[in-house]
């Protein structure tokens, strides 16, 4: 890495009064070029006897605590996925303070350098409760420097609390940097549904990383869906209902596109496999014939039923000796494209048919049932849809390995093999 | 591996294979529950609180309800029985409920959620003492059960006077609704304290209630179980590797457990005068931590397991002699005083508290458990109103080191402490000495902290909300068991039996906004120590 000098840094903010419960303030900001620069600059932070708060001239509250749970890592491929990256962490300083480290490389045909701004935001949690700082370094290097991102991370990491690597947009996680950054991580974060194209060839190494690393993988496209979830299973909580789970027979997954042109790999289907991977993974199924596209004109316009550009895609599943077979239908919407619309389960029992169908709207989940033909259940559930920083505390939060997570990745990968 | 050291019996087979046997899963368990906020949901089910016109009801009970509805962990098909001796027309009492909900929620009520959740809510008025009415409830609740599908699954909630608690749980009994039939629905019962007054009239009440309910009906609240750092005690302890090899005599000096409330006993003054702050605090709350700090790692975390092991170590605690609860308890009743810069009056001026009343506001005792573990180690538990803040903690004081090997620094270093602060401010502090930096080598205590509230800022449920879940899940681990409640009133009983047979001390003896009587004090400085400072 390339040595240049240091600029002069800065130091302090002044403010002109404290921000109110929960908003995040900026108390600090320095610049460096260098990594002994920059830790530099992370020690100046603390041992900065006089990062108090003045208002009007008079000394109101102490920086009170330097906290850390965690170190943060976001890969940022383009500058507005740090600023948005940035922007939700920020919301996140009160309820886990990290050290963030927002990476991103420029000019990779340059000479190599290093360009990072040292800031210390602050919030107050709660009107009775001391002032909580945590570190943000943006980061930014050129050349053969930001190829070689881990060489940057690892020296700025805190010892002994873990490392969780948000990669958000496309996470090349093929790539040797990638490895390389992901060798000390615990978590890696991403979004399935971000991805570009059908997203399913990203997912085959979001599954290789889940299954052949020690790094725990959090999916926000995975994540989100835990509200259908929650619906889905709550029909198979009446014990009357449960016997129809061995017997599944069909599961169709309906989702939005914008495509119009029904070829393959037009939309994201991250989501929508995902619906299906979850369920046979809980339910142990196995995979007779992975993922294909159904040739074919699309279906012919039905009235009151949103147009098909496609026909989609097809999959078989095997529970015991019987087999399920597995729909995954675009229809054009102007949701975003990928968005699961309607997830549709059809059970077959000793000659007994039940049939759910759940839908979501913004803050609520829809589940009916129908058993024999005869609507026996239609139940909606308060769940709002949830934000980014909602999902990146719950990936934070999960700790370990979730087992549940895991299995669907794979599953989602198993199903998604010749796509 | 060889033939010669191939397993020969099943038991060698499943430890070759690397660990226990699988727990075979219940075939009633939904698979897809698995890693879902709830591994099972509870089932559909009618909750009959009777008391809903009451304080209790309107301000905990209610509102956790309305808390676990607004978050899904309710069953959907859920009805809520209001039992009161008031009338009320329907319309009236679920427009009263939201009116409180709006006063008590811990979150900013949804006002659609709020009527969905008052619209369950079906108001049966009725005396306890009136069996025509149970007749009623009884037939209500089956057309329930037809009309809404909560298959005969009823808790009932006893948010009443302690005086009706019997009287309620015969009635119940009297009409067959605590019958538990196979497939037709559970009966289950929750019971708030106060259990009992003293050693006989809880013996004689888990006696009525066990005519009635079996035990593993009942489940008997003690609040203070369901915070969330009290639970936290118990992974605290059991989940790390490192402390409980320290949690004994031979390293520990003593136990503090200190439960202090900066309030008076507000519009409680006559429940006050007849309870006293050893029947309000002493025999539930602090018999409670107590047991939680002190017993031996249950074999598993299931109720029966967890509550055997409490139950030993209150056993463990000898009951005192008359000259004991002389040297070893003080009481305490506050007068006037100053309280987070307001005045307050002292307890005799309270609203229905007798001027020449006796009843202590304050009282700290020394315990010692006579088992393995504990020997030698004294428990200094107190409680009180009118102290300076809302404060509870646990703290364990480590032994001095054996040995003074820094002599000569400038402040003599303390032992360290582990502090677990059970509110406000949840979390645990480990006091231990460092080397202040220079070249002399000066020592001082320096504190690492955790705070719940920095770690993890989601917000705790309440106390409530986590209790009333899991009696409707059925799991009683929270709860205090019969021989539990017994056990801890024969602690408490002989204190108070004592008390009875003393003339009580020169009361008021503490200033509110105190940290009580200099008798406390004199109690720990006895023993060549002091009181922490909270």
């Amino acid at each position: 890495m390339a040595a240049t000098q240091d600029r002069a840094a800065d130091g302090p903010i002044a403010i002109d009064g404290i921000a109110p419960v929960g908003t995040p303030q900026l108390r600090w900001a320095s610049r460096a070029s260098t990594i002994d620069g920059i830790e530099r600059e992370l020690a100046r932070i603390w041992a900065e006897p006089k990062l108090t708060t003045e208002v009007d001239g008079v000394e109101v509250r102490n920086i009170a605590a330097r906290t850390s749970v965690m170190n943060l890592v976001v890969i940022a491929q383009q500058s507005e996925d740090g600023e948005h990256g940035a922007a939700i962490i920020s919301q996140l300083t009160g309820r886990h303070p990290s050290r963030t480290m927002i990476l991103s490389a420029a000019d990779p045909d340059g000479p190599g350098w290093l360009d990072a701004r040292i800031t210390a935001q602050c919030i107050l949690p709660r009107a009775d409760a001391p002032e909580i700082c945590a570190e943000m370094i943006y980061i930014t290097a050129g050349g053969d420097t930001g190829r070689h991102l881990a060489a940057i991370v690892e020296p700025l990491l805190i010892h002994d609390l873990p490392v969780t690597v948000w990669w958000p947009g496309e996470a090349r996680l093929e790539s040797q940097q990638a490895r390389d950054v992901l060798a000390s991580a615990d978590r890696l974060v991403v979004d399935g549904s971000a991805w570009r194209g059908d997203g399913l060839a990203r997912l085959r190494e979001l599954a290789r990383v889940a299954t052949t690393t020690r790094t725990a993988v959090s999916d926000f496209a995975l994540a989100r869906q835990s509200r259908w979830r929650e619906a889905i299973a709550s029909t198979f909580d009446m014990p009357e209902f449960l016997p129809y789970l061995r017997s599944l027979r069909r599961v169709a997954v309906t989702y939005g596109t914008h495509d119009d042109s029904g070829l393959p790999g037009g939309t994201n289907l991250v989501k929508p496999l995902y619906h299906v991977a979850w369920l046979a993974s809980r339910l142990g199924l196995t995979v007779i014939k992975p993922l294909a596209a159904v040739p074919g004109a699309p279906p012919p316009a039905r009235p009151g039923v949103k147009p098909s550009p496609g026909r989609g895609y097809s999959a078989t599943l095997r529970q015991g000796n019987a087999d399920i077979a597995v729909v995954v239908r675009p229809v054009l919407s102007s949701t975003p494209a990928g968005t699961t619309l309607r997830v549709e389960l059809l059970c077959e029992r000793r000659g007994s048919e039940l049939r759910v169908d759940v839908t979501a709207e913004a803050e609520s989940v829809g589940v009916r049932a129908w058993q024999d033909g005869v609507e026996i259940l239609d139940r909606r559930f308060n769940a709002a849809r949830r934000t980014e920083a909602d999902l990146l505390a719950e990936a934070i939060e999960a700790g370990g390995r979730d087992q549940v997570s895991d299995d669907a990745v794979r599953m989602a990968a198993l199903i998604a093999a010749a796509a | 591996m060889t033939a010669k050291d191939a397993p020969r019996t099943i038991r060698e087979l499943r430890e070759a294979q690397g660990g226990k046997r699988k727990p075979k899963e219940p075939k009633s368990a939904n698979p897809l529950r698995q890693g879902l906020r709830l591994e099972r949901v509870p089932d559909p089910c009618v909750v009959v609180l009777f008391g809903a016109t009451g304080d209790l009801a309107h301000r905990k009970v209610l509102p956790a309800l309305y808390q676990l509805r607004r978050t899904n962990l309710l069953p959907h098909e859920f009805m809520l029985v209001a039992v009161g001796r008031r009338p009320y027309e329907q319309d009236v009492f679920r427009q009263e409920i939201a009116a409180s909900l709006a006063n008590y929620s811990r979150v900013p009520v949804d006002p659609a959620i709020v009527d969905e959740f008052v619209a369950r809510i079906v108001y049966h008025q009725g005396d306890f003492t009136d069996p025509e009415s149970f007749d009623r409830l009884s037939a209500m609740l089956d057309a329930i059960d037809l009309e809404h599908g909560t298959r005969g699954n009823r808790l009932f909630y006893l948010a009443t006077q302690p005086s009706s608690f019997a009287e309620v749980v015969g009635q119940l009994g009297r009409v067959g609704l605590d019958h538990e039939v196979h497939g037709a629905g559970w009966r289950r019962v929750v019971i708030e304290k106060p259990f009992g007054h003293d050693l006989d009239s809880a013996t004689r009440l888990n006696r009525e209630v066990g005519k009635v309910f079996r035990e593993k009906q009942v489940y008997r609240i003690d609040h203070y179980l369901g915070k969330e750092t009290v639970r936290n005690l118990m992974v605290f302890r059991f989940g790390n590797g490192i402390f409980e090899p320290l949690w004994n005599r031979r390293y520990v000096d003593h136990v503090q457990i200190t439960v202090a409330e900066s309030i008076g006993v507000e519009s409680r003054g006559a429940f006050y005068e007849e309870t006293g702050a050893s029947r309000d605090f002493l025999q539930n709350h602090l018999m409670q931590l107590l047991s939680l700090v002190a017993m031996e790692p249950p074999a598993a975390f299931e109720a029966d397991a967890l509550r055997d092991e409490k139950v030993k170590v209150l056993r463990a605690i000898a009951p005192m002699s008359p000259e004991e609860v002389r040297r070893d308890v003080v009481r305490g009743q506050y007068g006037p005083g100053w309280v987070a810069a307001k005045h307050v009056q002292g307890y005799r001026s309270e609203p229905e508290v007798d001027p020449e009343s006796e009843t202590e506001t304050y009282v700290a005792a020394r315990f010692t458990i006579d088992d393995w573990r504990w020997a030698g180690v004294p428990f200094y538990v107190r409680s009180g109103k009118r102290l300076p803040k809302r404060a509870s903690e646990i703290a364990i004081q480590f032994k001095q080191v054996p040995h003074r090997l820094f002599r000569d620094t400038a402040a003599e270093p303390e032992p360290n402490l582990l502090a677990l602060r059970i509110q406000p401010d949840e979390g645990i502090l480990l006091r231990f000495s460092a080397k202040v930096p220079g070249l002399g080598i000066d020592v001082r205590n320096v504190n690492m902290d955790f705070t719940y509230g920095s770690a993890f800022s989601v917000d705790s449920p309440e106390a409530y909300e986590t209790l009333i879940l899991d009696a409707l899940l059925g799991d009683a681990s929270l709860f205090t068991r019969a021989d539990e409640v017994e056990e801890a009133w024969a602690i408490v009983t002989p204190i108070l039996d004592a008390w009875i047979d003393s003339p009580a001390p020169a009361f008021p003896n503490y200033e509110a906004g105190s940290w009580g009587p200099a008798e406390a004090d004199e109690l720990m400085a006895r023993d060549g120590r002091r009181w922490r400072r909270i």
